[in-house]
């Protein structure tokens, strides 16, 4: 809604993922550390995300954050037993504790991550280099960007094709499991390579890094809002490490 | 035979591919898919080869329907040839490309080795068995792929642009792998546009545009 | 001055392997459209990289023999001056289209070159209108169909402003709509006075071609209709 009267710039959206993220890191505090999340939600509606959409899509790994509970409190010395069975420790308070700071802290940096993608990715690439970063570098990211969905469809294909010759994924005896998954690697890492040699042959043949610097037909300027969302977020990066340290 | 019984298909709600769909594919036929790209024919290749299940309808691989069976099970009656080789070849050399399924199901190793023989044979890969498979040409893999995917022998193929990229010789190669595959009795479904193949070769020929399948000659 | 000149040009990957070019010689004059078929894996490509500099300076092998640019070694020459002299559209568009906006894609090759941004629009807009696409500007690639995206690969390279052109088997994945747009591009390129090499496989678009030569035990030959 506001992200299409406010327009903001991608150096402005990285700062406002660094911010979070590095909060994330830092805290510990669980609440602290939900209200940062819900902070990062707050931000991908603002920059035109889908923050609904965002959650719907972690309820898939539900089961995965089941599994760190579960592995933190059993590695975890210390800390009372919340449940038990046959006198083995499966759940405690304290592992309970860290698993949720994981689940949090992996929540709060993919929603950050999703910041990022209301970006343009020409736009990113532009910011990247106008922060003095070094284009190959700014280009390789992006770039992979691109063909993520074409290296989707592709491991789709592959998996297709394996089924087709016989091969029941989901029943494969222990032992072979692992050279299956070899014979699966294989076509999936010639394509990667391939592409990555086309592409940059095509690349440098139209002049790529002829120069350390290039030019751009479309330059970032930085307005009003980006100033002051830059400065909101130093304001909230403060004011989160505060309470931490008062907490404590 | 192939049946698709009033089978429609879409990606999202708002485009539909293929709407309404009543075909019939007879065994040891060879038919032809043509239209413009985009147009639905890789689209109704995959939902014959019961890799998409319809959104509505019912598609028959020999009276099963697609949507009781598993990809693993669809081999041995539909074999699919990508258009590009290289997303169905998966071993280091092109015997073990021919072995490794049947090793996985822990086959006797000489009936193995008896019907890779018999396949390096038929497709001329004698000379290569050894060699990495990402270094034979377009055409070889091609072959490679065939191949494997015959040695399930299903009595069904589908064959997504076989055509692209092949010289003249390499077609020629080609066109004759399917004229022995028509004296088994093995039915064809062809994706292309290459006119001259399609006029050497179609039984049959299939228009898809606009979500529509119509004979033309 | 000729556009191309090779002269006594051997090329094998490593020693003692086959040969793909032997002493091969070709001579491409300004405004000529040259067609060069072969069998597949004959050494087309590995021609075309030669020619076009991606052998010596991307590709490793052993090259002897000369190939000549407007009369200068390709092998004195940088990719990126090069890259103003002769560009290259691939097989496979896929692979050489990575931007998210077709204007992205054009003005990738003169932002390389550090031109003003002035100047970068004026050649986006050029290219553009050459290839017919102008209308598409802000479309992402990969929505178009087979055809335009190759159309879309000419343009990025025609705002480089290249004499010469190199078509690498360029129409070999894309359907019949697809491949008389880019072979009615050829004829207008000439028309212009631009100098065109295709590598064919099929026979059926050699009609453009003045000439059509075969390659064949690493040399080239008038074709006389037959590849082997």
């Amino acid at each position: 809604m506001w992200a299409k009267m406010i327009c903001l710039d991608p150096r402005t959206k990285l700062f406002m993922v660094l911010t979070v993220s590095s909060l994330a890191v830092f805290i510990t505090n669980l609440s602290l550390l939900l209200c940062v999340l819900l902070l990062a939600l707050a931000a991908v509606a603002f920059t035109g995300g889908n923050p609904l959409g965002l959650l719907k899509k972690l309820k898939k790994f539900l089961l995965i954050f089941v599994v760190i509970v579960f592995v933190q409190s059993i590695f975890t010395k210390g800390g009372q037993p919340v449940w038990q069975v046959l006198n083995f420790t499966v759940v405690s308070d304290l592992g309970l504790v860290r698993g949720l700071q994981m689940i949090l802290r992996f929540f709060i940096i993919i929603s950050s991550a999703a910041i990022m993608t209301t970006a343009k990715p020409r736009e990113i690439i532009q910011g990247l280099v106008q922060c003095k970063i070094p284009y190959e570098l700014a280009f390789m990211v992006t770039i992979a960007i691109r063909f993520l969905p074409i290296l989707r469809d592709e491991v789709n294909d592959i998996l297709t094709a394996i089924q087709l010759r016989g091969v029941n994924l989901k029943q494969i005896p222990l032992m072979k499991r692992l050279k299956t998954y070899a014979y699966l690697i294989m076509p999936m890492i010639t394509s990667v390579l391939l592409k990555a040699q086309e592409l940059s042959v095509a690349m440098e043949m139209r002049a790529f890094r002829a120069y350390p610097r290039r030019t751009s037909l479309r330059t970032l300027k930085m307005q009003k809002q980006d100033y002051l969302i830059i400065a909101l977020c130093f304001f909230v990066f403060l004011l989160v490490v505060v309470l931490a340290l008062k907490i404590k | 035979m192939i049946v698709l019984e009033n089978v429609s298909f879409c990606y999202t709600a708002d485009n539909w591919i293929l709407k309404q769909v009543d075909l019939e594919i007879a065994n040891g036929s060879c038919t032809f898919v043509v239209g413009p790209n985009g147009g639905g024919k890789t689209t109704l290749g995959k939902l014959m080869a019961g890799i998409l299940k319809p959104s509505l309808g019912d598609v028959y691989l020999e009276q099963q329907n697609t949507k009781d069976l598993a990809l693993f099970q669809i081999g041995t009656k539909v074999g699919y040839l990508f258009q590009e080789p290289e997303r169905q070849i998966f071993a280091a050399t092109v015997r073990d490309e021919l072995a490794f399924v049947m090793d996985l199901k822990e086959m006797a190793k000489e009936e193995i080795n008896k019907r890779v023989e018999a396949a390096l044979e038929r497709f001329q890969l004698k000379e290569v068995e050894n060699s990495y498979p990402f270094q034979l040409s377009r055409g070889e893999k091609q072959r490679l792929a065939l191949a494997a995917i015959l040695m399930h022998q299903p009595s069904f193929l589908i064959l997504d642009e076989p055509t692209t990229g092949l010289d003249l010789e390499r077609k020629e190669i080609l066109s004759q792998v399917i004229r022995q595959l028509k004296e088994q009795g093995i039915g064809m479904v062809i994706i292309s546009h290459d006119e001259k193949f399609i006029q050497n070769h179609a039984d049959r020929i299939l228009m898809v545009d606009g979500g529509e399948v119509k004979d033309v000659g | 001055m000729n556009p191309i000149e090779v002269k006594n040009l051997s090329f094998q990957y490593e020693k003692n392997t086959r040969k793909i070019l032997d002493n091969l010689e070709l001579t491409v004059a300004a405004g000529e459209i040259v067609a060069i078929v072969g069998l597949s894996g004959i050494g087309k490509s590995t021609l075309c990289y030669c020619l076009s500099g991606i052998i010596p300076h991307v590709y490793g092998g052993i090259m002897t023999g000369h190939v000549y640019l407007n009369g200068r070694d390709t092998r004195d020459l940088t990719l990126p001056q090069i890259a103003t002299t002769l560009g290259i559209v691939f097989q496979n568009p896929d692979n050489q289209l990575f931007s998210f906006t077709v204007e992205d894609e054009v003005a990738f090759g003169p932002e390389n070159l550090c031109l003003p941004p002035e100047e970068i629009e004026c050649r986006v807009t050029d290219a553009l209108e050459k290839v017919g696409m102008l209308k598409f500007r802000h479309a992402n690639p990969q929505q178009l169909s087979g055809g335009q995206r190759q159309l879309i690969a000419l343009a990025s390279v025609l705002s480089l402003q290249p004499e010469i052109l190199i078509f690498d088997e360029a129409m070999s994945q894309i359907d019949r709509r697809g491949k008389k747009m880019i072979l009615e591009m050829m004829l207008k390129l000439k028309a212009e006075g631009r100098t065109i090499v295709m590598i064919e496989h099929d026979l059926e678009n050699l009609f453009v071609a003045d000439r059509v030569l075969v390659l064949k035990d690493g040399r080239l030959a008038p074709f006389a209709g037959k590849l082997s």
